[in-house]
């Protein structure tokens, strides 16, 4: 029996994930922008929101984006030292640190929550990492049904 | 005299002083043990201290009609001394503001129990260091932790998903919690609403999860939240898992000093990083 | 008579779902005894109290009134029906039982709820009168007994030393239901066994005047001291019925739910401008006993409180309604003389 023939492994196949990714403006978001002006291809599944600073992103952000029914979230900024506003991304990292344990134990782990540091220089990181991504969220499968957070009215 | 016969000695003498215009304690009320709120010596005979006693008393200093009657004289196990501590550390409270009727944990001193004393918030860190800096969660909760870490993400996401349905989002957990003093709390903020209020799965995932992370290197282990759930929904598990990750990747560990930086509002160059790209 | 015996109750609760009720039972779920939707397997504990009410079955604590879908400036709202299943709920207490009328006034007064109302016309209220009673219990204080048939639509009575259950039906669903168990109801002779003996807490009636007088009396500041303000008692009484409307959705779809809410909250009446007409928990404390013991009564003649007990069984610092009742009518005493 073809693979194709089973619903699951057609749902499987035409699954094109959907990726929220929390960036900052000074540094994951300019490189974003650099992947672009350098006509770098990368994975289309990402939606980039974009926030002043890793330090403006409340744990509820990425609950948030669970919940509206991303299949995955990255959240990236600039790297320890480079912060546009000196300690956001201090701060942003101790958070990162406790939160995914809360979302790890309650179902929400490393195949679907991604952390970066990617700066404005790093236009080929953030297309790497965003393919990447792409295709672990693509292999972890829909999130739909599984997803403890997810909004379903 | 024993050593409850010396705290309610302690607490006597307190209010005839006038060194506490109340003292917060427990009382028996049938099997349970309810909070009594004295304000003459002469009811200090209705103090006891067992195993039975399940509530933190430090939630009751929150309340403006109890903060008017400071200072006030608390009742406190190690867990609830490690409460008070913490509200000095985060300026909610202040030395003068309560006196620390010292306990050891139930069934210390073989079953009579033990008094450490009337003592200052500044003595009570230092016992607490001396005597009680071992304090660790029980282990029947490290076991069922450890048991979720091995199931797989689907499972773990069951798992949580059943447990939470019965969340009626009463906020008995919040309310019974000395760390949660906001006088308007995040699910009650509504320009924009961000945790929904309804008992339904996304909001009860919501509200547990932010309530566990708000407590994040403030829990002092009381139970008092799991305690007062009237749906039997085992929130330590989620509480100790973020303590025990603030004590292993930060070394901080609630309610033992004063002078304590808060976890989540501060950080350090050599925070750990091994997860981030 | 009819009877059933115990160890057929699990026989009982199949046969009424062969026939197309959902069942919902007190069932153990870990450390507590909830009113839950039974399936074969589940163990019934009908000698336990119930963390929730039969409130939970017809005034879920979150529903889906509204629905609406949007686009643009188009707004194209959705007709919700309530999902109101033809439904048995077996053994509940008298108290839970009588509850029902409160419900049933508020929520055909000023308009009928429709949601309401077709959970409660869909279902059977299988009640079972009580053998124990705890500290809590104040059911004969409030009009009500360990064995009243108010509100139910057939009663179990424990007989024989608790071997079986006399089945008595009372209303067309009672007999509805019992022609639907089948052979598992037979029919023999059994003799009741006693009934919990619930002592009388307070008189109710002279309860209501005394609150009328006593609307600025100190003693609400020392009742309500221990009160932490959360929802506990409110959500498990089986007469409160507050609730709170939220919207929620997207730019494209969006629902109207009916929450549950407690009038312990502090922003319980928090006004958009600011103002908190009740701002302590002793004003809101004075407003929980009020509403039950006088100004419910005064608007629908019964008391909007059943005895139940659980409100003081699930309060986390401990705090009782028969209590704080009794002080009250204790203070009156000690002033008076």
């Amino acid at each position: 029996m073809s693979s194709q023939a089973d619903p699951k492994a057609r749902e499987q196949a035409a699954f094109e994930p959907r990726i929220v990714a929390l960036v900052c403006t000074w540094c994951t978001y300019a490189g974003a922008d650099l992947a672009g002006t350098s006509r770098l291809r990368y994975a289309p599944n990402v939606r980039i929101v974009k926030v002043p600073c890793t330090g403006r992103i409340d744990p509820l952000f990425v609950l948030k984006a669970f919940e509206g029914g991303a299949d995955g979230v990255l959240v990236s900024g600039c790297h320890p030292g480079d912060c546009h506003y000196t300690s956001g991304n201090y701060h942003a990292r101790r958070r990162w640190a406790i939160f995914r344990r809360l979302l790890e134990v309650t179902g929400i782990d490393e195949r679907r929550l991604f952390f970066s540091w990617v700066s404005a220089a790093e236009g080929q990181k953030f297309a790497d990492l965003v393919n990447d991504i792409a295709e672990k969220v693509r292999a972890a499968g829909p999130f739909e049904r599984t997803n403890p957070a997810r909004r379903r009215p | 005299m024993n050593a409850l016969e010396t705290l309610r000695a302690d607490a006597a003498r307190l209010l005839r002083e006038g060194r506490a215009k109340v003292v917060i304690g427990y009382r028996t009320r049938g099997k349970e043990r309810a909070p009594v709120f004295i304000t003459d010596a002469s009811g200090a005979g209705s103090l006891v201290y067992d195993a039975a006693c399940r509530q933190n008393l430090a939630a009751y200093l929150r309340k403006p009609e109890v903060r008017a009657r400071r200072p006030a004289a608390v009742v406190a196990s190690p867990p609830v001394m490690r409460s008070l501590v913490l509200l000095a550390a985060e300026s909610q409270i202040g030395e003068g503001d309560v006196v620390v009727l010292a306990v050891g944990p139930p069934g210390e001193g073989g079953g009579e129990g033990v008094y450490h004393g009337a003592l200052t918030l500044a003595e009570t860190a230092r016992l607490l260091k001396e005597k009680y800096a071992l304090l660790a969660p029980r282990p029947e909760v490290l076991d069922r932790i450890k048991s979720l870490a091995a199931m797989s993400a689907e499972e773990r996401a069951a798992f949580w998903s059943e447990a939470l349905a019965k969340c009626t989002r009463c906020y008995a957990c919040r309310a019974a919690c000395p760390a949660c003093y906001c006088t308007v709390c995040i699910v009650e903020k509504n320009v924009p609403q961000w945790i929904s209020t309804a008992a339904r799965p996304h909001g009860n995932y919501a509200w547990n999860l932010i309530r566990a992370f708000h407590a994040a290197g403030r829990c002092t282990g009381c139970e008092a939240c799991e305690a007062a759930c009237p749906q039997g929904i085992p929130l330590m598990l989620l509480n100790v898992l973020v303590a025990e990750e603030a004590a292993e990747a930060f070394g901080i560990k609630a309610g033992y000093d004063l002078d304590a930086e808060p976890l989540i509002g501060s950080w350090s160059a050599d925070d750990e990083e091994d997860f981030i790209r | 008579m009819k009877i059933v015996d115990v160890d057929k109750l699990s026989d009982l609760a199949a046969a009424l779902a062969a026939k197309g009720y959902r069942i919902v039972a007190p069932v153990r779920d870990g450390d507590v005894v909830r009113l839950k939707q039974w399936k074969r397997g589940d163990e019934i504990d009908l000698d336990a109290f119930t963390v929730n009410s039969v409130k939970d079955f017809l005034m879920p604590a979150s529903e889906v009134i509204g629905r609406y879908a949007l686009d643009g400036d188009d707004f194209a709202p959705e007709a919700v029906a309530a999902e109101a299943p033809k439904t048995v709920v077996l053994g509940v207490r008298p108290c839970d039982a009588a509850a029902l009328a409160v419900l049933d006034a508020v929520f055909n007064w000023d308009y009928a709820d429709a949601f309401y109302n077709a959970r409660r016309a869909a279902t059977t209220i299988a009640a079972l009168a009580c053998r124990q009673a705890d500290e809590q219990c104040f059911c004969t204080s409030v009009g009500g007994a360990p064995d009243s048939t108010a509100g139910a639509d057939a009663i179990l009575r424990p007989a024989d030393g608790g071997k079986r259950f006399i089945v008595e039906t009372l209303s067309e669903k009672g007999e509805a239901l019992v022609a639907a168990a089948g052979e598992v109801v037979q029919e023999g002779e059994a003799a009741a066994d006693a009934v919990a003996e619930v002592p009388v807490r307070f008189d109710a009636a002279a309860l209501a005047a005394r609150l009328a007088e006593n609307f600025e009396s100190p003693l609400w500041q020392t009742l309500s001291l221990a009160c932490l303000g959360c929802g506990a008692c409110a959500y498990a009484c089986p007469t409160c019925h507050c609730f709170d409307i939220q919207d929620e959705g997207t730019r494209r779809e969006s629902v109207r739910l009916r929450n549950w809410d407690s009038c312990g909250f502090g922003l319980f009446t928090q006004h958009a401008g600011g103002h908190n007409p009740r701002p302590d928990q002793a004003a809101r404390w004075r407003q929980r006993v009020m509403h039950k013991f006088l100004y419910f009564a005064e608007r629908f003649g019964r008391l909007a409180c059943s005895g139940c007990g659980r409100c003081a069984r699930l309060c986390p610092a401990h705090v009782s309604m028969a209590e704080s009742c009794a002080a009250l009518m204790a203070a009156r005493k000690a002033a008076k003389r």
